[in-house]
């Protein structure tokens, strides 16, 4: 009697090691090997027809096949395998592909470039006091600050007033949403395209650039550098303003006005200074995410009562008012919860910056720092404290939702 | 009641403000839209709004940018690398992400709040946290107190490298976002069917998943546009030097660093190429992907 419990516990335990490790490892491993194999092996249309159909079905195989396996077991166990069976995969893809890589991360900081000794808090020092990384921090700072604010701004704006529309809310909100569809990539080849710069001789064709060149100081229409149906209207006059590389500009001092600023006064010579690239790669964010953050709020605004607000509106409150006193405390955690996001999206923007300077003439961020240090420069230890200095700016954020939700959810 | 306040709400300062903001945002698209139809010589000729203002534009207008970075520019490989990334990326992180759910909301296991406390713990880490392992261990394995539990794989480079880096992204939120939608389902309907004797598999499939359709609707939309849209982990884990691994956003974004000159016919039409996917599934499944959005906004 007893050794038939051993035994059965033997038994029940080799299945579950079947069932929960050996299988899901044989199915991860299969695929694994298999691409790695085919991918040179066969033409490379075959291999996206393959990879789309065996990525999106072999999960379930990984989950019939584990069902299976349990069926074999004593009835009494099944229940326990098959909570496991159902929740385990998700629980260990997390630790394995997230959970593990950002624990080593941390290990990763305190070691050196090839991750081979132990040089303390040397990468930390290097954060703070390395001229590069001074500026990337400064410009993370700008960002979250400009970007933030102005996405909140024109999301109110537009989330107000569209929702006191009779008609085309929708559109308009469309409009404004249809950039957060599109890649960053993708917006920043747009944008390229407006701050485009050329060299005088040459037509300007972005189209900031070509503002510019047209209109001379004293107000009149320039023809420099224009071709207009093929003919070529010179660029000799001296009134016209040059084109300015917008994206190559650190400080204001290109521009006209800058000649006539007294530096003396203290807000001047910190206006003279602003990273004009900066700013207007800033704009590329803006655009993206203005609209997420004018549709979140309209849903807010929406959600409260029309009671509050004609009460505001009988007592002949002006529409400022209204706006000041019920529309904002209302939906004040919807703001709260938008500004976490659009915080947490700052800290991670990447591919902006990436396109559009690749870091370069200080428009650097800490997301493509981390990534030059990383593939550029071959410096594990840099890069990865740069994640870390991500993370510990993202924490504090979340953790803080987090919280905020969970009061509200109690109460 | 109405009267009173539609007067009230159809001033038009508001459409003067609407319509300036919808012209700024759409501004900046118009004049690239628009070239992507011009010739690549005549771009550089002349600027947009003179051709608009000399009335040439017209003449010049053509497909010819469009079929040369579709097919002479191999934009269509890239265009494939995508769907063979995105697809699987999307459905694996679901898949799992509903079975766990339905754990976390209806079956009672040991240590259930741990783990699922875990979960929502990892929700807070960025993806760039975790890069660095990542790749090495997609490269060589991982050994834990001498024991390998990961071979040296060398994967980098290939489509499962992709799917799992996306997949261990997504799941948290995932697992999260579904786990509240299947616990506002009816309890009775859940417990009725495990009365009548129904298995976890019988009732996960028949049951739970059908009425958390729109659950999962959310959360794939979001998804897919997210991967689809991704360029980091496709930087990272295909890398961009390999042609023939690059994928949409990859390829644009080679198109636009430079290497390529001056080829602005390429790099708007090959732009506007990798927008229309996200763009048809953004307006054919708007309300979804909102929801996804706003679930995602406490995320690291």
């Amino acid at each position: 009697m007893k050794e038939k419990t051993q035994q059965q516990k033997l038994m029940s335990f080799g299945i579950s090691m079947l069932a929960l490790g050996i299988f899901p490892l044989t199915w991860f491993l299969f695929q694994a090997i298999l691409f790695r194999e085919l991918t040179d092996a066969i033409s490379r249309n075959l291999l996206v027809v393959i990879a789309i159909i065996v990525g999106s079905t072999f999960i379930f195989l990984l989950f019939i096949g584990m069902d299976k396996i349990i069926k074999l077991s004593p009835k009494e166990n099944r229940d326990t395998l098959e909570a496991r069976m159902f929740a385990g995969p998700s629980i260990f893809m997390i630790g394995l592909f997230l959970f593990y890589p950002a624990l080593r991360t941390f290990y990763i900081s305190f070691k050196d470039r090839y991750s081979n000794e132990f040089v303390g808090f040397e990468n930390y020092k290097w954060a703070f006091t390395d001229s590069e990384m001074i500026v990337t921090i400064r410009n993370q700072i700008i960002w979250l600050i400009f970007v933030v604010t102005f996405v909140i701004l024109i999301g109110l704006i537009v989330g107000w007033l569209s929702d006191r529309l009779n008609k085309g809310e929708a559109f308009f909100k469309s409009i404004v949403f249809m950039p957060m569809a599109i890649s960053a990539v993708g917006a920043s080849a747009i944008f390229k395209f407006i701050y485009e710069y050329r060299p005088p001789p040459l037509t300007q064709i972005g189209i900031i650039n070509g503002i510019r060149v047209s209109v001379d100081r004293l107000g009149t229409t320039c023809m420099n550098n224009r071709i207009i149906d093929g003919k070529f209207y010179g660029f000799d006059n001296d009134n016209c303003l040059p084109p300015i590389g917008w994206l190559q500009q650190r400080d204001l001092t290109m521009l006209p006005f800058a000649d006539s600023l007294n530096l003396d006064n203290w807000f001047n010579s910190i206006l003279i200074n602003l990273p004009i690239n900066t700013m207007l790669l800033m704009v590329i964010m803006i655009w993206m995410f203005t609209g997420f953050a004018a549709v979140v709020f309209s849903a807010g605004i929406k959600a409260i009562p029309a009671e509050i607000m004609e009460a505001g509106q009988i007592d002949g409150a002006s529409e400022l008012r209204v706006f000041r006193s019920i529309v904002i405390p209302y939906i004040k955690s919807t703001i709260i919860v938008v500004g976490t996001y659009m915080v947490v999206t700052v800290l991670k923007a990447f591919d902006i910056i990436y396109v559009s300077t690749r870091g370069d003439l200080e428009t650097n961020l800490l997301a493509v720092k981390m990534l030059d240090e990383f593939s550029k420069y071959r410096n594990f230890g840099r890069s990865a404290t740069v994640a870390v200095l991500i993370f510990v700016c993202v924490l504090p954020i979340i953790i803080g939702t987090a919280v905020r939700e969970r009061e509200n959810t109690q109460s | 009641m109405n009267r009173t306040t539609q007067k009230w709400y159809d001033k038009p300062v508001t459409k003067l403000i609407l319509i300036t903001i919808a012209i700024t945002w759409i501004f900046p698209v118009f004049g690239f839209v628009l070239s992507s139809f011009r010739p690549g010589e005549a771009i550089k000729r002349e600027s947009w709004w003179d051709a608009i203002y000399t009335g040439k534009l017209w003449s010049e207008l053509t497909l010819s940018n469009y079929s040369e970075i579709f097919f002479a520019d191999n934009l269509d490989r890239s265009f494939y690398n995508s769907f063979a990334v995105t697809i699987p990326s999307t459905i694996i992180p679901i898949t799992i992400a509903a079975f766990a759910a339905y754990a976390f909301a209806f079956m009672e296991f040991k240590g259930k709040e741990t783990l699922f406390l875990f979960v929502v713990a990892s929700m807070i880490i960025p993806l760039q946290m975790s890069l660095i392992p990542l790749v090495q261990l997609f490269k060589s394995g991982v050994e834990i107190f001498g024991l390998p539990i990961i071979p040296a794989l060398d994967i980098n480079g290939t489509f499962v490298a992709t799917w799992f880096a996306h997949s261990g992204f997504g799941l948290p939120l995932a697992t999260f976002l579904l786990r509240d939608f299947m616990m506002g389902l009816p309890k009775s309907v859940i417990e009725s069917a495990k009365i009548d004797g129904a298995s976890n598999m019988t009732t996960f499939f028949k049951l739970v998943l059908p009425l958390s359709v729109a659950g999962i609707a959310a959360f794939a939309t979001f998804q897919f546009l997210w991967v689809y849209n991704d360029f980091l982990v496709a930087n990272v884990f295909l890398g961009v030097y390999k042609p023939e691994n690059l994928v949409v956003t990859s390829h644009v974004s080679q198109l636009a660093v430079g290497a390529y000159g001056e080829a602005w016919h390429l790099r708007t039409s090959g732009a506007i190429i990798s927008m229309i996917v996200p763009l048809v599934v953004f307006f054919s499944l708007q309300r979804f992907f909102i929801r996804g959005l706003i679930g995602g906004a406490v995320k690291g």
